[in-house]
C-alpha cells in the first residue's frame, strides 16, 4: 500500500458509504481516525510505511454506522466526498468527516489484507 | 547542524578542520587490505549516511578539544550547573578545602596565581559557551568557533577549564564514595587504579599530565561527560562489529543529557562528527513535513 516510485501500486480500493446517526445533538459515524501530516507517523500501527502520514481508521465501533457500511480497522482514507485526505492535517480530516449539513459521507479507502490489519493492531497492545 | 566547509586559508593554524566527507578520508588513510584497514573502513561506511568528519589537532589535548568543539558548536543551551552557579568561585573553594591547586600545570606562562588563572579560564568558558549558544545563525556560530580554535592561548584556557571541572567533580564523587552514597559506576574504576586512589593522586598522576604527556583514558572520558552533564557518544572504529562500536561516556544519562558525537579509530585520537544536514525528502521522494512543536505527536479522534 505504500507508494514506491517505479513499482506498481497494489492495493484494494473500497468505496464506503456511511450514513451518520444522530446521537442526541451529535451526528456520529462510529469510528476513530489517526494520522495527518501534522502527526507522528511512526506511531501508526496500521501503515506499512512508517513515514506514511495519511489518515487511518484506528477504531470502529461495534454495530455503528461505519461498521455497517463496511469500514474496517486499519483502512486508509484516501478521499471523503471527493476531497483528498492523503495530504491533510488531523484536524482538516476531522472537519471533512463531521460536516453538520451532511448526513452521508462517501469514503474511498485502501485496505491491506484483513490478517495484516488485525496482526498490526494486536502488536500495538 | 552541518557547517559550510571553510576556505583553505588558515587551515594549517586551525585546531579543527572543516567538515569533510569521511568516505574520501577513510579511503585515503586506510588503503590496503589488512584486517584492521578493512575493519576501520567498514566502521566509516557504517556512519557515512549520518555524519561528516572534522579532524581535530592531534596532540594530547585532542579528546578535550573534540569535546569542547562539540560543546561550542552543537549545544542548544547552557547546562543547568553552568547557568545556576558562579563557577569562577570554584577554584578558591577547592583551594581552601584541600591544597590541590598548587599541583596544577598550565601549558602557558602566567603571571597570576594558579587559582586566579583557573578563575579566568572558567569565566572564559562560561562566556564562550553562552555566546555560541546565543548565535543566531550557523555561519555566526562557525565563525565564533573558528575564532576559538586557532591554537592560541584562549583555546588552551578553555581546555584547562574543562580539566578543572573534571577535578572538582572527582573530588565530589570521591567524597560521596567515602560517605557511602550512590555514585556512578565509573567512579569506582577511576579510584581503583593504584595511581589514583584519591583526588590528589588523580590530579598529580593523571589529570595534570593531560595535554602534555598523556590523553584521557576511557574512565576519564566518563568523568568528563559527567562533569559537563553531556553524554559523549563515541564511535570507536576499531570496535566495529562489536557491541562497543558506539560507546556512551557516561552511559546512564542517554535520555536526559544532550549528546556530543565523537569518533576515534583507536581510543587515543579523537575527531569530531557533524550530523549531516537531513534531506528535505524521505526515502520515497516525498517531502517530509515537520510536526508542530505544540500539540500532541499522535492523536486519535472519535467521530
Amino acid at each position: 500500500m505504500s507508494f514506491i516510485p517505479g513499482q506498481p501500486v497494489s492495493a484494494v480500493v473500497q468505496r464506503i458509504e456511511i450514513h451518520k446517526l444522530w446521537d442526541g445533538d451529535n451526528l456520529i459515524l462510529g469510528f476513530s481516525i489517526g494520522g495527518g501530516i501534522d502527526q507522528d507517523p511512526s506511531q501508526n500501527p496500521f501503515s506499512e510505511d512508517k513515514a506514511d502520514k495519511g489518515i487511518y481508521v484506528t477504531r470502529v465501533s461495534k454495530g455503528g454506522p461505519a461498521e455497517v457500511a463496511g469500514l474496517r480497522l486499519g483502512d486508509k482514507i484516501m478521499q471523503v466526498n471527493g476531497w483528498d485526505m492523503t495530504m491533510v492535517t488531523h484536524d482538516q480530516a476531522r472537519k471533512k468527516l463531521t460536516k453538520k449539513n451532511e448526513d452521508v459521507v462517501r469514503l474511498l479507502v485502501t485496505r491491506r489484507s484483513l490478517e495484516d490489519a488485525v496482526r498490526q493492531s494486536m502488536m500495538q497492545h | 547542524m552541518s557547517f559550510f566547509p571553510s576556505a583553505a586559508v588558515g587551515e594549517a593554524q586551525s585546531s579543527v578542520s572543516a567538515a569533510e566527507d569521511r568516505q574520501t578520508y577513510s579511503e585515503r588513510e586506510w588503503k590496503g587490505n589488512t584486517t584492521k584497514s578493512l575493519l576501520i573502513r567498514k566502521g566509516y561506511e557504517a556512519i557515512a549516511s549520518e555524519f561528516n568528519l572534522r579532524r581535530v589537532r592531534g596532540d594530547n589535548y585532542c579528546a578535550l578539544r573534540a569535546t569542547l568543539f562539540q560543546v561550542l558548536s552543537q549545544s542548544k543551551q547552557l547546562p543547568a550547573w553552568l547557568h545556576d552557579s558562579d563557577i569562577s568561585k570554584w577554584p578558591k573553594e577547592i583551594q581552601s578545602d584541600q591544597d590541590f591547586i598548587k599541583e596544577w600545570q598550565f601549558p602557558f606562562e602566567t603571571s597570576k596565581s594558579k587559582v586566579q588563572h583557573l578563575e579566568q579560564c572558567l569565566e572564559l568558558l562560561k562566556k564562550r559557551w553562552q555566546e555560541t549558544v546565543q548565535c543566531r545563525s550557523l555561519e555566526e556560530r562557525e565563525r565564533m568557533c573558528r575564532q576559538v580554535f586557532r591554537g592560541h592561548d584562549e583555546e588552551y584556557e578553555l581546555l584547562e577549564a574543562l580539566k578543572f571541572l573534571m577535578l572538582r567533580t572527582a573530588i565530589h564523587l570521591h567524597s560521596d564514595m567515602e560517605k557511602g552514597s550512590d555514585v556512578p559506576e565509573f567512579c569506582w574504576l577511576l579510584f581503583a587504579r593504584d595511581s589514583s586512589k584519591c583526588p590528589k593522586t588523580f590530579l598529580t598522576n593523571h589529570l595534570r599530565h593531560v595535554g602534555f604527556s598523556g590523553g584521557l583514558e576511557q574512565v576519564e572520558m566518563c568523568l568528563l561527560g559527567y562533569s559537563l552533564q553531556q553524554t559523549m557518544r563515541v564511535v570507536r572504529l576499531y570496535k566495529c562489529d562489536t557491541e562497543e562500536f558506539i560507546t556512551y561516556y557516561p552511559n546512564n544519562h542517554k535520555k536526559d543529557w544532550p549528546s556530543l558525537c565523537l569518533l576515534t579509530e583507536d581510543d587515543r585520537h579523537y575527531n569530531v562528527l557533524v550530523p549531516k544536514k537531513s534531506s528535505k525528502f524521505d526515502a520515497y521522494g516525498r517531502p517530509k513535513w515537520n510536526p508542530p512543536s505544540d500539540g500532541q505527536p499522535s492523536i486519535t479522534t472519535r467521530l
